[in-house]
């Protein structure tokens, strides 16, 4: 559906994005992920036609930014990272205009548009002059925007962003929804959002691809050996004399004491052996209860945090 | 196209800038009109069109400052150029809006002249003639401030820098008066146009033979129209192309009550120009 080639873009001397290449599927829900600055937006500009790259191609179903652009931009709805609002209009009037310059179709106009505001729910404030409306209705509306036309690919700017808790679950649901008949790519900088939404990660930094795969691949890719952090009613040298004894764990590592009479301490055992019956059994025989036990799998920030600060982190 | 000159027109009264340039530029026309025709005991209106053309200088400002930075601000820029539009139809649609409003209000100025008809006799052709020049002048300077706001994301720059450009359009006017009119300054300035043209083929088609080729081609045409057509020909050369070039002294012949087609292409070619410099302009900042 997308396909990305070499995409470069470079200000002066300073280059945005750096030989970007990946092709998006049809319906697939792709995540864009990398700290600010990273050529995230700057990517997604290019993709909707908003700026031009430096070199690289776009396809959008075939057909080239260049060559047609109209044709990509009838194809692509696009929420940038501020909602293009013109304020001084209602929702209503707003969204008319959208479709005037989208040329989306005319006939079944009112239609669509009732059953866009009903998706992203503004129909209760369609009549109300957008500068009156909170930021997350903005955030809607500009949404709302993005689906007229009903175009097939999707490509949402940090559409969470300054939004409060309970609208991010709404918004988040709602794109949840979307993916289902739409292609979408997703920028975000904040993990849990993407692991929610997304089918596939590509996170950038820089602006090159460090690593691109499903949220759980990556964190099993990344996690090289299995974690444990336990507590145990023992003090620490007997809690870690008994561990060290387990057969298939390759380090032990007190970390101090959390609460009163018991010890914490960080496990690793060596790659596909599971380790805690036998700690379970060691510790019971020695009389040590375990007070908590769970598996320190990397979270998504963690494997973010290790691919973006390593040096030249090639993953995939 | 449509959809942008609707948003535009009604963006000029939804904000004030609508009614500041309708109430500026009446107020003004009807100071004058008052002060010629009504106190005067004048019936000739188009006095009246030729002593207001300086308040483009105040007006023009006012009506296109908004017209490129507002949607830079707002942001409404990524909507407007990821949307299937074409940038000329934006440009277009949002020139054409304050071109509306301008029609507008010259509309209601009709009203003078027609107040006038009740007392007496009218001009009535001249009068028109006098509208079109107007209309055609009051494009012209449209353009030119459609341009200047495309430049700059901020609408004070914007307006500050078209007052000042239309101000050089009528200091140009008063500089050419003093110009020089003897054979030799015709000449020496017909050779600089010359070099520019050259220098201007060279710049864009970075091919120096081309260019200096140009430039010799010009020095040809002078050299043969000295000496083989009309030695006076350069007598007064600067003065005349600089009122060949000039807005204000084509419109002199509408006041009047002339309508010379050439003036009317001029016009109509200067305001395209400037149209064609703001498409650039915007497609230049997307490149690069």
């Amino acid at each position: 559906m997308i396909k990305i080639e070499n995409l470069t873009k470079r200000y002066g001397q300073h280059v945005a994005v750096d030989n970007l290449n990946f092709t998006v599927n049809e319906g697939e829900v792709v995540g864009f992920l990398g700290p600010n600055g990273a050529g995230k937006t700057t990517t997604m500009n290019i993709i909707t036609g908003y700026i031009s790259a430096t070199e690289g191609t776009v396809t959008v179903d075939g057909y080239d930014i260049l060559d047609n652009p109209e044709e990509v931009k009838k194809r692509i709805g696009y929420l940038p990272e501020f909602p293009p609002l013109y304020v001084d209009m209602t929702v209503k009037e707003y969204l008319d205009f959208v479709f005037d310059i989208k040329k989306a179709n005319t006939k079944n106009k009112k239609q669509d548009m009732e059953r866009i505001m009903e998706l992203v729910r503004i129909t209760d404030v369609q009549n109300r002059l957008i500068k009156n409306l909170s930021k997350g209705y903005r955030q809607r509306v500009g949404l709302a925007q993005a689906l007229v036309g009903n175009p097939p690919v999707l490509i949402l700017d940090e559409p969470t962003v300054g939004l409060d808790p309970k609208q991010i679950i709404e918004i988040r649901n709602l794109i949840k929804d979307l993916g289902r008949k739409h292609t979408i790519i997703l920028s975000s900088h904040i993990l849990p959002e993407v692991s929610a939404v997304c089918e596939r990660v590509i996170i950038i930094n820089k602006g090159k691809i460090v690593a691109s795969d499903t949220p759980e691949n990556l964190s099993r890719r990344l996690g090289e050996s299995s974690k444990l952090s336990l507590r145990i009613a023992a003090n620490e040298k007997q809690a870690v004399k008994v561990l060290r004894d387990v057969p298939g764990i390759k380090y032990v590592e007190a970390q101090g004491v959390k609460e009163p009479d018991t010890v914490d301490v960080w496990v690793e055992a060596e790659k596909d052996i599971d380790v805690r019956r036998p700690i379970f059994n060691a510790l019971s025989r020695a009389g040590y209860p375990i007070l908590q036990m769970k598996s320190m799998d990397l979270t998504l920030e963690e494997i973010f945090l290790q691919v973006t600060t390593r040096e030249n982190g090639e993953v995939s | 196209m449509l959809a942008v000159y609707k948003r535009e027109l009604r963006a000029y009264f939804t904000s004030s800038t609508g009614f500041i340039f309708m109430g500026f530029f009446l107020l003004l026309s009807g100071f004058f009109f008052a002060l010629t025709n009504v106190f005067g005991a004048s019936s000739n209106y188009n006095a009246v069109l030729g002593s207001i053309t300086f308040i483009f200088l105040i007006v023009v400002p006012i009506l296109t400052m908004r017209l490129m930075p507002d949607d830079k601000r707002q942001r409404t820029d990524q909507l407007l150029y990821t949307s299937p539009l074409s940038i000329s139809g934006i440009v277009l649609g949002k020139y054409f809006a304050a071109l509306t409003v301008f029609l507008l209000t010259l509309l209601v100025t009709c009203l003078y002249p027609i107040i006038m008809s009740f007392f007496g006799d009218i001009a009535t052709w001249e009068i028109v003639g006098g509208y079109i020049g107007f209309l055609l002048l009051g494009s012209a300077f449209i353009s030119i401030g459609l341009f200047i706001s495309s430049l700059t994301e901020n609408q004070v720059i914007a307006a500050v820098i078209t007052f000042s450009a239309l101000l050089f359009v009528w200091i140009l006017d008063w500089v050419t008066q003093g110009l020089p009119t003897d054979r030799i300054s015709g000449i020496v300035f017909a050779a600089i146009l010359a070099l520019v043209a050259g220098a201007f083929v060279y710049y864009n088609t970075r091919n120096i033979y081309v260019g200096v080729a140009t430039s010799l081609l010009g020095a040809i045409i002078i050299v043969a129209t000295y000496f083989l057509a009309d030695k006076y020909f350069f007598d007064g050369f600067i003065v005349r192309v600089f009122e060949w070039f000039s807005l204000l002294k084509r419109y002199d012949d509408f006041q009047m009550g002339i309508l010379s087609l050439s003036s009317i292409v001029y016009y109509i070619t200067f305001s395209s120009a400037f149209i064609f410099l703001t498409i650039r302009a915007i497609e230049k900042k997307r490149w690069s």
